[in-house]
């Protein structure tokens, strides 16, 4: 059996806002498991990063975590990460839980060397003797298809867009965390680009011990690097599965619709529909099922009642009270 | 020696290697920086050169008229000593006058006052200048280093009754104009609440003080410059504090500032190395600029204050037209202000990594 790693539970996030409250993140819930890629998708402004920055408790000051709990495990220690004080989440940021965030184009500090960020990272959580820890970032670099020499003593300036990614998921494997989470890593960068990155994290993860949690628009990269997907539609998860399941038996119209408008896992292209109507607003949401204004199965009660996640298959879970008509459609 | 006589047998190759090391030199960023400031200097002295004597009046008519005014001569007499006195013919044509001046300045020689008994105008510089360079430079240093120190506390602290407090202040006092403020002291607190005694701190140093490094002297000078230094920090600390608030503000934004810390980083080596350093960046430009303006000094406030040093000067040489001493007092202001503005363009290469490309030669 293997260990969960990460369990979150009934988390609720918002931001107050001019015109009203932000519902962010609404109740989401899920596990994460030891070695276990996990990714989030959904359309931009869904709450994927959000979530993200809520588990390392990295969210802007105007945010409010409302309600939930988030728990790490590790050697059998329990950490409730929204009750940590100061001192012992700077101590869990980055050596338990590595961010890496979205656009890390400017993830760097401008005036400083890619080595002295690393050991300014190493020095922050107790780990002294440089020699010790160039070894260790030097293995790293390697790993992640760079040339130490080239890349250690340079300014952040000097490198390029994918290779600062790539020297930023370095730095996040520097502390061997138990999980990381990479927002978006791989947008604003090129098609190729993109590609060595995922396949320099395919890399990591078959010699590394870590679990990954993957947040993307793009369900072509989840594809190819989660084990399971969660779809995330208005700040709530609405289906969770199998990566197999989520492409190819998706019982959330709303997986459904994002799962028809990409190549899928074997290869075969279907036909591009893309979802009509428009995002939900997170300050004033549809009553019932967010989805239903944008839903071709929408019945009375999806305007009505907000369906909760149920199994569907093993493994499988969706909030949708008409999963089975969506099934017999497809 | 023995490229010597290798390049001897290569001479067609040594032309092209001596064409590529001119365009070398030509392109180099630091040369072409030292030229420009070069010329800049150059027509800010003919500029002011012209200008000076565009001014009514001439140095002659106002010691006539001081004469007639203080001794109660006539205007013959007054003429008389005033032709004796001047040994300058200021009825040459003003392109001579220009060709002579800007001959002797190549030769260093920054000519000699029409007043003060003819001292040389280097030796007026030398005797004011450093007073001012004290004065001014300490408040500058001052101002800045707590100015930046605010304006950090400002932007970390933002929105709160501090922050309130501290930007108001910093509004206000940088809205008053200096001489103001050093009127207001002499009133309140000399006048008026007699806490100062103003006359006694006039001067740079107190009568029959003993330059030298004894306590009593550095005690004295800074006696003395006390005021002066008090009203410049008072009146410029506002425009850093400021400036390093609105800075550190965009800089808190940064992504590698909420990196810093996910990457679990304590928070003092954040606001030091990460926001800190890359906020104060844009403000050094400035402090080099404002280092140029240390020269020049505060005309207004050292008069106020009778303190001694080179802004005092110019204003009494432009009392009495003076065109010497005017001339050589701009032609340091000048100097110092292109040469801060260089410095400032060099060390900004060497502060931010990223312009430090644009100053290496093109490879
Ligand atoms: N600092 C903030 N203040 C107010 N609203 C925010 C803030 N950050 C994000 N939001 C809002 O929260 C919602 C979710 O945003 P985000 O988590 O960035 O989504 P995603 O990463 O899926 O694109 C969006 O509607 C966005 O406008
Ligand atoms: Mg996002």
């Amino acid at each position: 059996m293997t260990k969960t790693v990460l369990e979150v539970k009934n988390l609720w996030v918002e931001y107050p806002a001019r015109r009203g409250v932000v519902q962010a993140v609404r109740g989401v819930s899920f596990d994460l498991c030891q070695g276990e890629t996990l990714a989030f998708i959904g359309e931009s402004g869904s709450g994927k990063t959000t979530l993200g920055l809520a588990l390392v408790r990295l969210l802007p000051k105007s945010a409010r975590v409302r309600q939930g709990n988030i728990l790490f495990y590790q050697n059998g220690r329990v950490q409730d990460v929204l009750a940590l004080s100061q001192e012992d989440l700077r101590q869990f940021r980055w050596r338990d839980c590595a961010m890496v965030f979205q656009g890390a184009q400017n993830s760097f500090n401008p005036v400083l060397r890619v080595e002295s960020q690393f050991y300014d990272t190493a020095r922050a959580h107790g780990m002294t003797g440089t020699a010790h820890v160039k070894q260790r970032a030097i293995d790293l670099l390697r790993m992640v298809q760079l040339d130490p020499n080239r890349v250690f003593r340079s300014f952040p300036h000097e490198l390029s867009g994918g290779m600062r990614q790539r020297v930023l998921i370095a730095l996040g494997l520097l502390l061997q965390p138990q999980v990381i989470i990479l927002d978006e890593p791989t947008t604003a960068l090129d098609i190729l680009t993109q590609r060595s990155i995922i396949e320099v994290l395919r890399k990591l993860k078959k010699e590394l011990d870590f679990s990954l949690i993957f947040i993307s628009h793009d369900l072509s990269l989840a594809a190819e690097l989660a084990d399971r997907v969660a779809t995330v539609y208005a700040g709530t998860i609405v289906e969770i599965g199998g990566v197999y399941d989520i492409f190819e038996r998706a019982r959330h119209p709303y997986t459904q619709a994002l799962t028809h408008s990409v190549p899928t896992v074997t290869g075969d292209l279907r036909d591009l529909t893309s979802i009509p109507g428009s995002p939900p607003d997170l300050i004033v949401l549809p009553p019932g099922c967010a989805f239903h204004p944008r839903c071709p199965f929408a019945t009375q009660r999806c305007k009505e009642q907000e369906p909760p996640l149920e199994p569907v298959g093993e493994g499988q879970f969706a909030a949708c009270w008409n999963w089975r008509e969506a099934m017999n459609k497809t | 020696m023995a490229t010597q006589a290798i390049s001897t047998s290569l001479a067609p190759q040594k032309r092209t290697s001596l064409k590529v090391y001119f365009w070398r030199v030509a392109n180099n960023y630091v040369l072409r920086r030292v030229i420009k400031a070069l010329a800049t200097i150059f027509v800010v002295i003919t500029v002011t050169f012209f200008i000076i004597r565009l001014m009514p009046s001439n140095p002659v008519d106002i010691f006539i008229q001081e004469q007639m005014a203080l001794y109660n001569s006539s205007y013959q007499e007054a003429r008389d000593r005033a032709a004796a006195l001047f040994a300058i013919d200021l009825t040459a044509p003003v392109t001579q006058q220009y060709l002579d001046y800007m001959g002797n300045l190549l030769r260093g020689d920054l000519g000699k006052s029409y007043r003060s008994q003819g001292a040389g105008v280097a030796d007026i510089i030398k005797q004011f200048l450093p007073w001012t360079l004290f004065s001014v430079g300490t408040a500058l240093f001052i101002s800045f280093t707590l100015g930046v120190a605010l304006g950090m506390v400002m932007a970390y602290r933002r929105e709160t009754p501090l922050d309130y407090v501290l930007s108001t202040f910093a509004s206000l006092v940088s809205s008053i104009p200096n001489y103001l403020i050093a009127i207001i002291i002499i009133v309140t607190f000399g006048s008026q609440l007699r806490i100062l005694n103003i006359a006694q701190m006039r001067g740079s140093i107190s009568p029959g003080v003993q330059p030298g490094f004894t306590l009593k002297f550095i005690g004295d000078v800074l006696y003395h410059a006390a005021l002066p230094i008090f009203v410049y920090v008072l009146t410029t600390i506002g425009s850093w504090m400021l400036a390093m608030k609105s800075s550190t503000v965009a800089t808190l934004e940064e992504d590698y500032v909420t990196v810093a810390r996910a990457r679990g980083l304590k928070d003092s080596r954040i606001m030091t190395s990460y926001v800190g350093r890359n906020a104060a960046l844009p403000l050094f430009t400035q402090l080099a600029i404002s280092i140029g303006f240390v020269v020049g000094g505060s005309v207004l406030i050292e008069t106020i204050f009778v303190y001694q040093g080179i802004g005092q000067q110019l204003l009494k040489a432009i009392n009495q037209r003076d065109y010497p001493v005017m001339q050589g007092i701009f032609l340091i202001i000048t100097v110092a202000v292109v040469f801060a503005n260089l410095l400032a363009d060099l060390l900004y290469g060497r502060l931010d990594p990223r312009i430090r490309v644009g100053s290496e030669e093109t490879k």
